[in-house]
């Protein structure tokens, strides 16, 4: 391979210029001929029949176009899998904040004052919160039938279990199992036996970019569509489908994405925006205020976990069962399939024969949730690694020591049987623990704690590419994948530049729309450097392939006598044809443009996984329960690092993504409605929050990515929390079970465990 | 309605605006100046942040009658033609920015940060910086940005 003159080297964002001068147009700042703007009345009740719906005064406001209620669409529900969820509500709401009734009007201070002047009457009706209780006998059902809400099958996941969809137990949506060797058997074979509980809040993703969307119909009724999505392609089908048309009748457009992580999968207002410019006959835009991101937007799905494990006389575990239990809230439309994919983390990157985990998905009249940054992950490893924590203290071994004796190494079966290649996971945990100073001495109420994950690199659908020459002799790759702000365009840039052997700055990235790039899942799961970094390679591979042709013509060359090496074309004579100069000859020929598209589907399961061991340092205050994160180590288990510059920053933002799920993000829920429903009260950490941050590489040689790259996207931010909890157990002997690690809390554990010494004594 | 006369990016603007507009509306919507963005809609995760004589506010808590008379400057006032002001140069060549939504306000406050005291120590920017908000970098790559440009690092 030619040496690396692109690759690997640190390369600012391509699409710099446009953010940093204000230039780039979010899908917000988009401006059209006659555009409205679009807002709906949301529901005050966590569960209510609609008895009646008074919009004539909403209508005869002037400046009023459009006012719609569920009773004004189709019969169809809308969702990224399960489609459960309807546009507007229909009959019945189900959470607080659910869409009830839509407007269009020339200014968004008319239809927020059109809001004001519909009437809905409601009846109230019983409603349940927990995901626990929602599973009792005697519990509100939040759906009394589900028999006609549909999904696609559940597809055949790297672990098949006994899959059940709205099985026989109330408000469950989806019980899923994995299951490895044989549970009971393992748990005989144990001298101890632990059992722990643990319960996450949801969260918010806390990205600055409220959803927004646009909608403008042509006259032939073909719909152009603006929103922030992540997944332009999937967004398109869903849409389709929520229209009941073919897809070639949407296009989604490009506009960048203020923030994503997870959230920005679904269609959220755009379905809604789409009937209010039908209804309106003009262009709609509607912008969630973060009020309603806070309360009705899709956060993280909260979870009560439950483990159980059993460890042998030797401090080894021979058995774990997990019973999982998230609320996907009161639709599962913005829910992965059929479970929340870091379920398969209630086993962590331990070495362990025998595994059941039991995941159970609830409807409660809560908020729907969605993704967010590892789907489920960062719940369950709070789980996890607080439960090693506890086992460890338990059995009086130091909790680094009784990861160490229980971490997979090289040559070992995963928990759920996963055969991964180059384990590099004692090897990072060791790396961390020298650069924490695991050992060295603390000061009073001073405490470290570990936590562990690990993440495979994302491999799922297909990515595709396309380099163009334009007529004017101009190197361009179309991908139809967003850029969610983690460098992807320049990571496929700096992969063309590689390969070509050109500078960076002669290679033009743009996104195209769904009407112009080819086909493309899009940004999620950690996907896009393995994925589309790979169709970019496919598309490159195309483009030598022609070009190579065309430079043997243009040097009068056999075909098979000219190759391509450090930018040039070269002949068996040595003569060298520079590929700039073979552009600029085709355009002078007349013979531009060209355009080569690359294809990339993986055949076979990813073969490795990336580990990452963190470990926090904390203070407490113990007569305030203050806990202030002094120091946070991340290591991880790294292949090539395509762009050192962003690589950092997906380590660096997920970090203190995580520090704010430890100390301070909680979307509190009260009778079913959030309360913190505003960025001062809920608390995103500022940069005065953030602690000393050591980042460690552990490089490895193997990745499916292009050069043997892995993926960064969704490590650092997964167990950030546990590593808190357990550092303050280190620290001042509390322990948490819950998130997040609040002052209050930590002060009501002291006060409870000092009277407990005080009474025991 | 109250007649309004400022100075938007050096462009005098005189407008005819009902009492109640906002200055990130007069900016977005009235002069098409879409670099300032909104977030949290109540000042406090900075998105909107733009200089007011040259002192960082809110637009979305300032109202527009209180811009009369003043000068503005946005985002867009600070590149001159295709050439970047340090801190834009410093913001992609340390990665200050992922998805670029807070960015603009980042920068705002930023340079009135440095306006005021060139040569803040690190203590100081993340003091100054703690009113802008943002998901992606951590802060840790927006602090170095401005730390190189106070350094004299990023040649504009």
């Amino acid at each position: 391979m030619a040496s690396l003159v692109s690759v690997g080297r640190p390369a600012g964002h391509v699409e710099g210029p446009s953010k940093v001068t204000g230039q780039a147009r979010y899908t917000a700042d988009i401006r059209l001929p006659g555009l409205l703007y679009g807002k709906c009345l949301r529901s005050p009740f966590p569960h209510a029949r609609i008895v009646s719906i008074d919009t004539a005064p909403a209508k005869a406001l002037a400046g009023v176009h459009a006012v719609i209620t569920g009773a004004d669409l189709p019969n169809r529900r809308i969702g990224r899998f399960f489609l459960d969820k309807p546009v507007l509500a229909r009959d019945v709401v189900r959470f607080v904040g659910e869409k009830v009734v839509a407007v269009a009007a020339e200014s968004m201070d008319i239809a927020e004052e059109a809001l004001t002047r519909i009437a809905v009457e409601y009846d109230a009706l019983p409603a349940v919160f927990d995901p626990v209780e929602a599973m009792q006998e005697n519990a509100p059902r939040v759906h009394t039938d589900t028999s006609a809400y549909t999904h696609p099958p559940v597809p055949d996941f790297v672990h098949p279990g006994d899959d059940r969809l709205y099985p026989d137990i109330p408000n469950v949506v989806s019980q899923v199992f994995y299951t490895h060797g044989d549970v009971e058997a393992g748990f005989a074979q144990a001298t101890r036996e632990f059992t722990h509980t643990f319960t996450v809040p949801p969260v918010h993703q806390g990205y600055i970019e409220p959803h927004a969307s646009v909608v403008q119909i042509e006259p032939d009724g073909k719909v152009n569509l603006w929103l922030s999505n992540k997944t332009p392609f999937v967004a398109r089908s869903q849409f389709a489908a929520a229209l009941d048309v073919t897809e070639d009748r949407v296009c989604v457009n490009t506009a960048p994405i203020g923030g994503d992580f997870g959230g920005k999968g679904s269609l959220m207002d755009s379905v809604v925006c789409y009937h209010l410019a039908a209804a309106a006959g003009r262009p709609v835009k509607m912008v969630m205020t973060y009020t309603e991101e806070l309360s009705a937007g899709n956060p993280r799905h909260p979870a009560v976990i439950t483990l159980r494990t059993g460890v042998d006389a030797n401090a080894r575990i021979v058995a774990r069962q997990a019973r999982l239990v998230f609320s996907c809230g009161a639709y599962s439309a913005f829910t992965p399939l059929h479970t929340v994919h870091g379920s398969v983390h209630a086993a962590g990157p331990y070495r362990m024969p025998n595994v059941e985990i039991e995941v159970f998905r609830v409807y409660t009249n809560t908020v729907p949730a969605g993704h967010m940054r590892a789907p489920g992950a960062p719940q369950i490893v709070f789980g996890v690694e607080s439960h090693m924590d506890l086992i460890a203290r338990e059995l009086g071994l130091d909790p680094l020591e009784f990861r160490l004796r229980n971490t997979l190494v090289e040559g070992d079966a995963a928990p759920l049987g996963e055969k991964w290649k180059k384990i590099r996971c004692k090897e990072t945990l060791e790396a961390a623990a020298r650069e924490a100073g695991w050992d060295t001495e603390k000061a009073t109420h001073r405490g470290r704690g570990i936590g562990m994950y690990d993440r495979e690199p994302g491999a799922f659908g297909p990515s595709s590419a396309t380099l163009s020459i334009a007529a004017d002799a101009t190197l361009t790759l179309m991908t139809g994948a967003a850029d969610t702000g983690t460098g992807s365009y320049t990571v496929l840039q700096q992969v063309v530049a590689q390969e070509l052997q050109l500078p960076l700055e002669s290679v033009r990235v743009v996104q195209g729309n769904t009407d112009s790039a080819h086909w493309e899942v899009g940004a999620g799961g950690s996907r896009l450097t393995h994925m589309a970094g790979q169709a970019t390679l496919a598309a490159v591979r195309e483009l030598k392939a022609g070009l190579t042709a065309l430079a043997a013509r243009h040097m009068e060359s056999p075909r098979e006598q000219v190759t391509y090496e450090a930018g040039a074309f070269v002949n068996t004579n040595g003569q060298r044809l520079a590929l700039p100069r073979l552009m600029t000859a085709l355009a002078d020929r007349e013979e531009l443009p060209l355009r080569y598209t690359g294809e990339y589907v993986a055949e076979d399961p990813v073969e490795v996984t990336s580990f990452c061991a963190q470990i926090a340092e904390v203070a407490v205050d113990p007569a305030t329960g203050q806990v202030t994160l002094k120091k946070l180590t991340t290591a991880h288990d790294v292949g090539t690092i395509l762009n050192p510059l962003t690589h950092q920053g997906q380590v660096e933002g997920g970090a203190v993504q995580g520090v704010g799920h430890a100390l301070t993000e909680h979307l509190i829920v009260q009778d079913g409605a959030v309360t913190n429903v505003h960025l001062g009260d809920y608390k995103l950490p500022t940069a005065m929050d953030i602690p000393e941050l050591k980042t460690v590489l552990v490089k490895s040689d193997a990745g499916p990515a292009p050069y043997a790259g892995k993926a960064i996207g969704e490590h650092s931010n997964v167990a950030v929390p546990a590593a808190v909890a357990n550092a303050v157990f280190d620290a001042v002997g509390v322990r948490l079970m819950d998130l997040p690690v609040t002052a209050e809390k930590v002060y009501a554990a002291l006060r409870e465990k000092n009277s407990v010494v005080k009474s025991g004594a | 309605m109250k007649s309004i006369q400022l100075r938007v990016n050096g462009q005098s603007v005189e407008r005819d605006i009902p009492d109640n507009t906002l200055l990130i509306d007069l900016l977005r919507n009235g002069l098409d100046l879409t670099g300032t963005k909104e977030g949290c809609s109540v000042g406090v995760c900075g998105a909107c942040t733009v200089l007011l004589d040259g002192q960082p506010v809110s637009s979305c808590l300032t109202l527009a009658v209180t811009a009369n008379g003043c000068a503005v400057t946005t985002i867009e006032g600070l590149s001159e033609g295709h050439r970047l002001h340090p801190l834009q140069k410093a913001f992609i060549d340390y990665g200050g920015f992922q998805c670029g939504i807070c960015t603009p306000g980042q920068i705002m406050s930023a340079k009135a940060l440095l306006d005021e005291n060139p040569r803040p120590s690190k203590d100081e920017i993340q003091n100054w910086m703690m009113g802008n908000l943002c998901r992606c970098t951590g802060y840790y790559k927006i602090i170095e940005s401005i730390q190189a440009v106070a350094d004299g690092k990023v040649a504009s």
